[in-house]
């Protein structure tokens, strides 16, 4: 057998590994969820009986909370259940077990429910259709409202030379990980235990006792393989179903998702309204005006992350003197809105790229010169008021700029080739914290994530302890442990991992490596090295093995251990621009440009894409192989976003599209070849001056293949997802 | 629905399933009563290809088809794929290739590719052997690894 590209690949490739939905524990009960009946409404009564009456089955609701967490109280503001009022369709109202799982479905179709139903509100333009010429004041479903300018944005407006108004419209998107949500809780002697699928351990911990009452110390979070994520499971879903499940059931409880429901039931991007306005006088902008109006499902009021987080995105990375952007989150009926890969910020780039490009043709300018020339350099100033630290976008976008230029000249009439870019920040302030153990074989990284696919745990952080220690990548070993014996660590989500886990990893060695020098008596830190097979702690010409070094107290433990911890520090943003709400300071500023060329159908308005070509700054990059292939997925799921990718909800609050036949994520046919590129000498806050690649490679994708859409047929489209519906509309009207 | 006996060769050995109702789909037998988890739940409705196991040598959606269905087929799943040669190549060829990231849609991605070289081997040409794997559905890798695994599994065979 040949060498593993990746440390995973032969147990995944055996059928081995064990993901959330292979749980599977001796003597184990089946869940199901009792999903309300309307989207809107008052639950008048719920009678669990019919469903209780069956063999074996057990069967809560909100009623039986209290006494199955003995009296404690969680957080009163989410439930698991809700004790009146229904606020999205399939809403979990209850939830039963049984022996198998036919019986469980039968069970959860049993349990008969009343509800007063109400009318369901669903559509953003239909509740609002003043906005934004009139303020939004209404506390029924104002979840948040952020605002933040600087200057007379109005008088800038007012005497520019050519203002330019747009209104976009975006589109609810789904992670659409291959693996549903899956879990397994079992509650024994007290201790309230969960295998499951997540990017987060210690954030479904965190949730999961917040909305229990159970404190943390009587909670396990053990994290099964996850089978994509996509920021689809980063905070507790099913895990505090399952708990109160077991608890009730005496036993051991698998819930898991089905793949409509994970449609149904699943938190993500939502639709938006985005209204632009710039004004440009001599060629320069002189003053921008961004008003969002986003769908936030039933996300509770104050605790809305999405607004004041997809705002600081609106603006671009451009440099803009004169400014107001105003968000508001509306609540409808649907569920909460969650994060998706770069949450909101496709979306963001797709109108801010697609905007600026419209402003440019319209001052007869080329598009891409004069992005070039307002886009941010290391040291100006953020509209918000942070200083650009080291950014590569200048250097990515004349990559960019040249390949189009090329392409444009080869392509056929027919096609189009366009150009965006995508600005992002790597969430390296959620802290991570991790153990080094060396041993004369190996060095065994302990830490508390599960590797969700990027690779960024099997293999990011390995590689940073490989470069840092000069240890071949083989003799490294990433270990997992469970939320009650690894370090703490804030989860795979944000592009975070190798950027802070992997800086605790580092930390970790770098202690190693200052107390292995001191052993030898060495003036620095030792290097590791490889002689006759063992581990040798290095330094100049002094070389000790590690079996010479321990201490009879390691020796006995079996290895040398030390700790690591990276809690980074975010910038910060001037607060006295912000004038209502929370806007975000970016921990560091990275992105890309990528060229998109399509070939549009003219008579059908369907779009195909022809080539791809990404210029990234990911800071210094880690592991080669894995970054390429972050790109080429982020790309791909761009795609989908920008071409077939949407949920749509009917009136009455149902998904009309809860499915892989209605919902169409990009097949292999779909995709076409991708060019990967890394403009280097950007250094980021990671180990070695890593940036996060997560989530970039998603984000210039719409923008760059409606740019491309555009210079193909003049279709100016403005509204996501390109469905050859709206691409022929605008055909029409040219 | 009335329960009886299923004879199925799985993996190349014979295993005799009882009490099988008649709508259960083969890949709950395989999963649940037989263990063998590596064939993947995904969608269950036939449109993400990550329950594809091999029956009688041919790529099949085990979530569509019914075990009954299946009564006295030999069925090969990513467990027992890697005795035969041409999977064995797919599996090194994804290995070598990283033509995985989560993982979850690679055995039925493996299964899948298998039954296209089987039946056409090196003589298959590549766009019908890429437009077959449409079928199979992966949200992390963008395919472009996998088509590189693809490519050289099918120039590897005989």
């Amino acid at each position: 057998m040949s060498a593993s590209a990746r440390p995973d690949a032969p147990a995944k490739l055996s059928g081995s590994v064990v993901y959330g939905t292979d749980l599977d524990v001796p003597g184990m009960f089946w869940g199901a969820l009792v999903p309300a009946p309307v989207a809107r409404g008052r639950l008048r009564r719920i009678d669990l009986g019919p469903a209780r009456a069956l063999p074996g089955v057990v069967a809560i609701s909100a009623a039986d909370v209290a006494a199955l967490v003995d009296g404690r109280a969680g957080d009163a503001e989410r439930p698991p259940f809700p004790p009146e009022q229904i606020t999205y369709l399939h809403q979990p109202i209850a939830a039963v077990a049984a022996p198998s799982p036919g019986l469980a479905r039968a069970a959860a179709r049993a349990v008969r429910v009343e509800v007063d139903g109400l009318p369901a509100v669903t559509d953003l333009e239909e509740l609002f259709p003043e906005w934004p010429e009139r303020a939004i004041d209404d506390p029924d479903h104002l979840a948040a409202h952020v605002r933040a300018g600087r200057g007379d944005v109005e008088a800038v407006f007012r005497t520019a030379e050519s203002v330019v108004r747009e209104t976009y419209r975006t589109a609810s998107v789904h992670q659409v990980a291959l693996e549903p949500h899956a879990c397994v809780a079992d509650v024994t002697d007290g201790l309230w235990h969960v295998r499951t699928s997540t990017q987060s351990p210690f954030g479904a911990r965190e949730d999961a006792s917040s909305i229990l009452g159970i404190p943390e110390s009587s909670l396990v979070v053990e994290g099964a393989w996850v089978g994509g994520g996509f920021g689809g499971k980063g905070a507790a879903f099913l895990e505090p179903y399952a708990l109160l499940l077991a608890r009730a059931a005496g036993r051991p409880v698998r819930l898991a998702l089905g793949y409509e429901d994970e449609f149904r039931l699943g938190r993500t991007t939502l639709p938006a309204v985005l209204r632009m306005e710039t004004a440009v006088t001599d060629g320069e902008i002189v003053g921008r005006r961004v008003r969002l109006l986003l769908d936030v499902g039933t996300s509770l009021p104050g605790r809305d992350f999405a607004t004041g987080y997809a705002i600081g995105f609106l603006l671009g990375p451009y440099r803009t003197p004169t400014f107001e952007v105003e968000g508001y989150a509306v609540r409808t009926n649907k569920p909460p809105f969650g994060p998706h890969r770069a949450p909101f910020a496709p979306q963001a780039a797709f109108v801010v790229e697609s905007h600026l490009e419209e402003v440019a043709r319209r001052i007869g300018a080329d598009p891409v010169a004069f992005k070039a020339r307002h886009l941010w350099k290391e040291g100006d100033r953020t509209p918000l008021g942070q200083p650009v630290l080291p950014f590569g976008l200048p250097s990515a976008l004349e990559g960019a700029r040249a390949t189009a230029e090329r392409w444009r000249r080869e392509a056929p009439s027919g096609h189009g080739v366009g150009v965006a870019v995508g600005f992002w920040s790597t969430s390296t302030g959620a802290g991570g914290e991790a153990r080094v153990e060396l041993t004369p074989a190996e060095l065994r990284i302990i830490q508390g994530e599960r590797e969700i696919g990027s690779g960024s745990v099997v293999v990011g952080i390995a590689r940073v302890a490989a470069r840092r220690t000069g240890l071949p990548f083989e003799r490294i070993r990433v270990e997992y442990r469970d939320s009650a014996r690894a370090p703490f660590d804030s989860g795979v989500f944000g592009s975070r991992t190798v950027g802070a886990l992997g800086r605790a990893t580092d930390e970790a060695i770098t202690a190693l490596l200052r107390s292995l020098g001191e052993r030898l008596g060495a003036p620095g830190p030792a290097e590791l090295g490889i002689v006759d097979g063992q581990i040798y702690a290095i330094h100049g010409r002094t070389r000790r093995s590690i079996a010479e070094l321990w201490t009879p107290a390691e020796e006995a433990q079996g290895a040398m251990a030390a700790e690591g911890k990276h809690y980074g520090k975010g910038g910060a943003i001037d607060e006295s621009l912000v004038r209502d709400g929370q806007f975000y300071a970016f921990t560091d500023f990275t992105g890309a440009a990528h060229v998109a060329e399509v070939e549009v159908d003219r008579e059908t308005g369907s779009v195909r894409l022809v080539r791809y070509a990404a210029f990234h700054d990911a800071g210094v990059v880690i592991d080669p192989a894995s970054a390429r292939a972050q790109v080429e997925g982020g790309i791909a799921m761009g795609i989908g976003t920008a071409l077939t990718e949407e949920a749509i909800w009917a009136d009455d609050g149902r998904l009309t599209n809860a499915g892989l036949v209605d919902y169409r994520i990009p097949t292999l046919p779909e995709i076409p070849p991708i060019e990967v590129h890394f403009v280097e000498g950007f250094a980021g806050a990671g180990p070695f001056g890593a940036k996060g690649l997560g989530e970039p490679p998603i984000i210039p994708v719409p923008a760059a293949v409606a740019s491309a859409v555009r210079d193909a047929v003049g279709a100016h489209v403005t509204e996501l997802p390109l469905t050859p519906e709206r691409v022929a509309r605008e055909l029409k009207l040219l | 629905m009335t329960p009886s006996e299923i004879q199925l060769r799985v993996n190349g050995r014979p295993s005799r399933i009882d009490s099988v109702p008649t709508d259960e789909r083969l890949l709950d037998t395989l999963r649940w009563r037989l263990g063998l988890k590596g064939t993947k739940e995904g969608c269950r409705t036939g449109m993400c290809g990550a329950c594809t196991v091999l029956r009688d040598g041919r790529g099949t959606l085990s979530c569509l088809l019914l075990t009954h269905e299946a009564d006295g087929a030999s069925i090969t799943t990513i467990e027992g794929i890697g005795s035969d040669p041409v999977g064995r190549r797919v599996l090194d060829a994804f290995d070598a290739a990283g033509a995985l990231q989560c993982g979850y849609c690679t055995p039925g991605f493996v299964m899948a590719l298998t039954g296209l070289l089987r039946e056409g081997g090196r003589s298959t040409p590549v766009d019908e052997m890429l437009e077959d794997l449409g079928g199979n559905l992966c949200r992390c890798t963008g395919y472009a690894t996998i088509v590189r695994a693809a490519r050289s599994a099918r120039e590897e065979g005989a």
